[in-house]
């Protein structure tokens, strides 16, 4: 990794540029919140955002995604073509960076899934610097800080960028788009003030010493039985959550009969239909088991398996719950003794 | 042979049957793999003794209703009820509450009144009949018909989602009417018309019915917290809810 100096009043200049050759995404305004969408001019990209409505996920993992077309006659797949093309994303916050490394884990790992991989390939990132708001809690993961994971990545020191390339694309870009210059010493030291001014910025410490073990511990908690009670079912959660991973397939028939897409979209373990199988049966009837199962597969499952948890404490969770349930809230119940 | 459909409507505006000719390209398509032999809106004939799929909108007012699903229960082999009025009662079952006698009276004036057929109160045709296929919503949506109607075809099973609809409404990247302190019956709606109103403009009305997902305690107690009375969600529920459904889940 190497550090470069850009002006901030450059910014429209980098957009622009890389508006030429590629297709750029960053956060633009919808009423009060963000939304990911593709820029066309520069003034539109809105680096001060807090969040976005839904993660960037969805720039590599649709919510709803045809995989193949096939015809019903002789049961051939007539088209599973995946079309990529080039883009950039600017401006992801550090835990939605993080998060998608999480989601590598998942679709390039064991089962590769070729259509992320498709946009994943196709796709650089540029990373900004944030303010928690808050509900963010990424603190508690080391989640607030990314080391890899982008191409480069913009910190805010005022009337400057400081700028980490981590991958010789994103130097290439650079380049090729922006003037820059090499970082000094006193760029540093503000780099390294305003790393501590954000540390220093969260409202709290979310204690999360021990989770798994808690987990183990808890699995009979009526806190459970009480946050099921009160879940509403909706799956809003998981849809806004840049972690979640779960998907759904249907066939579609056109309206002739004659031929059908296969169509992917987000699942949600909150649903009853996700554990439920032949003949009925179901896995995770009740609401309280499943609200349990989402915390138990992020807190602890994928734990297992990856060493890190499958949340990074964006906090879209906590906002879009009308039920007010949030990680923070089931951890700090945890360590404070569950419901008992 | 092609499958022979009919369209027959009960108790309603007709709204989802002319929704059906709304989409012309795509109903050509459908014909083309049945025999339409009776569509109640656009033919003058009688009704076929014999048909294989009997497509009913409308919800059920009349004994004379009563004994039509009876029959069509006993003729097809698959019944695809559509729309609200069919499936979950719709606007005809707003006068289930109160009293039918008085909202009579308010219509018709006070005196007995001559009811073609013989009245009764109002009810989806789910309460009279069992169905295969369900296709709620006010007026249905026709992707979601045209999949249904696939599916009957085809002898696929039912693929009424159960879920409310915040979860699309998500995924559409729509602003939560709750965060601007304005009711949206979608917690509680079933999903399934890719939160049609929201994406518009305008909070759901809940015209797809209660979600069987859906908690309804649960919800009733946030709006609490939130201003809004039990008394007045059930009243905006009901609007395409029979109270009796609502409440007995
Ligand atoms: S968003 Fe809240 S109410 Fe909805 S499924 Fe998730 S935890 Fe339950
Ligand atoms: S669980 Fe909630 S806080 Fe954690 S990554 Fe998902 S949306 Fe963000
Ligand atoms: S606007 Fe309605 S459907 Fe959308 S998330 Fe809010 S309550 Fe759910
Ligand atoms: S958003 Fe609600 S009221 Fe509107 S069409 Fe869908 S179910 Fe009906």
């Amino acid at each position: 990794m190497f550090f470069r100096i850009m002006d901030k009043d450059r910014l429209p200049d980098l957009v622009a540029g890389l508006s030429k050759g590629f297709e750029v995404i960053g956060p633009v305004a919808k009423g009060e919140r963000f939304v990911f969408e593709r820029i066309e001019t520069p003034e539109m990209l809105r680096l001060d955002y807090d969040t976005t409505l839904l993660p960037p996920k969805k720039l590599f993992f649709p919510p709803e995604e045809q995989m193949m077309r096939f015809r019903v006659a002789d049961n051939e797949v007539v088209d599973d073509e995946v079309y990529a093309a080039p883009r950039v994303i600017f401006g992801l916050h550090p835990c939605d960076i993080n998060a998608l490394m999480l989601m590598d884990n998942v679709f390039l790992g064991e089962y590769e899934d070729p259509y992320y991989r498709a946009r994943r390939e196709s796709t650089m990132l540029i990373g900004v610097s944030c303010k928690p708001t808050d509900e963010c809690f990424c603190n508690a993961w080391g989640t607030d800080e990314v080391h890899w994971g982008f191409d480069v990545f913009l910190t805010d020191l005022g009337d400057r960028y400081f700028i980490s390339v981590r991958s010789v694309k994103g130097a290439e870009l650079l380049d090729e788009f922006v003037a820059t210059r090499d970082a000094d010493e006193s760029d540093t030291a503000a780099f390294q003030q305003h790393t501590r001014n954000f540390k220093n910025s969260f409202t709290d410490d979310l204690d999360t010493s021990q989770l798994p073990l808690l987990l183990d511990a808890k699995f009979d908690d009526p806190l459970w039985d009480r946050l099921g009670e009160r879940c509403l079912s909706c799956g809003a959660c998981s849809m806004v959550c840049p972690t979640c991973y779960c998907f759904d397939v249907t066939d579609r028939l056109e309206a002739d009969g004659k031929t059908g897409t296969r169509v992917r979209t987000w699942d949600s373990c909150q649903f009853t239909q996700f554990a439920e199988v032949a003949h009925g049966q179901n896995f995770r009837e009740s609401r309280a088991s499943r609200v349990k199962y989402r915390y138990y597969h992020k807190q602890w499952g994928y734990l297992s398996k990856f060493e890190r948890v499958l949340c990074v404490g964006c906090g879209r969770c906590a906002r879009a719950c009308l039920a007010g349930i949030s990680p923070r809230e089931v951890v700090t119940a945890l360590e404070m003794g569950g419901a008992s | 042979m092609p499958p022979r459909v009919v369209v027959v409507g009960l108790a309603s505006d007709f709204g989802c049957q002319v929704q059906m000719t709304n989409i012309e390209d795509q109903l050509l398509d459908v014909l083309g793999r049945i025999e339409l032999s009776y569509w109640q809106l656009a033919s003058s004939g009688h009704m076929p003794e014999e048909y294989d799929v009997a497509i009913v909108e409308g919800a059920v007012t009349t004994g004379e209703h009563v004994a039509l699903l009876e029959r069509i229960r006993a003729t097809a082999s698959a019944v695809i009820a559509i729309g609200a009025c069919a499936v979950t009662g719709g606007i005809p079952a707003l006068a289930t509450s109160g009293s039918l006698d008085d909202h009579y009276a308010c219509v018709y004036g006070e005196g007995d009144v001559e009811v073609a057929c013989g009245r009764i109160a109002p009810m989806p045709i789910t309460s009279v009949i069992d169905v295969e296929y369900r296709v709620p919503g006010c007026p249905i949506d026709m992707d979601e018909f045209t999949q249904v109607l696939s599916r009957a075809l085809q002898g696929l099973s039912d693929c009424i989602p159960r879920e409310p609809m915040c979860a699309i409404c998500k995924t559409l990247e729509n602003i939560c009417f709750y965060e601007r302190g304005e009711v949206c019956l979608g917690l509680i709606t079933r999903t399934g018309c890719n939160a049609r109103c929201i994406t518009l403009g305008r909070p759901c009305t809940g015209c797809r019915g209660l979600a069987e997902d859906a908690n309804l305690e649960s919800a009733i107690l946030l709006l609490a917290e939130r201003g809004v009375s039990r008394e007045d969600l059930m009243t905006r529920a009901r609007l395409y809810n029979t109270l009796e459904e609502a409440f007995t889940r």
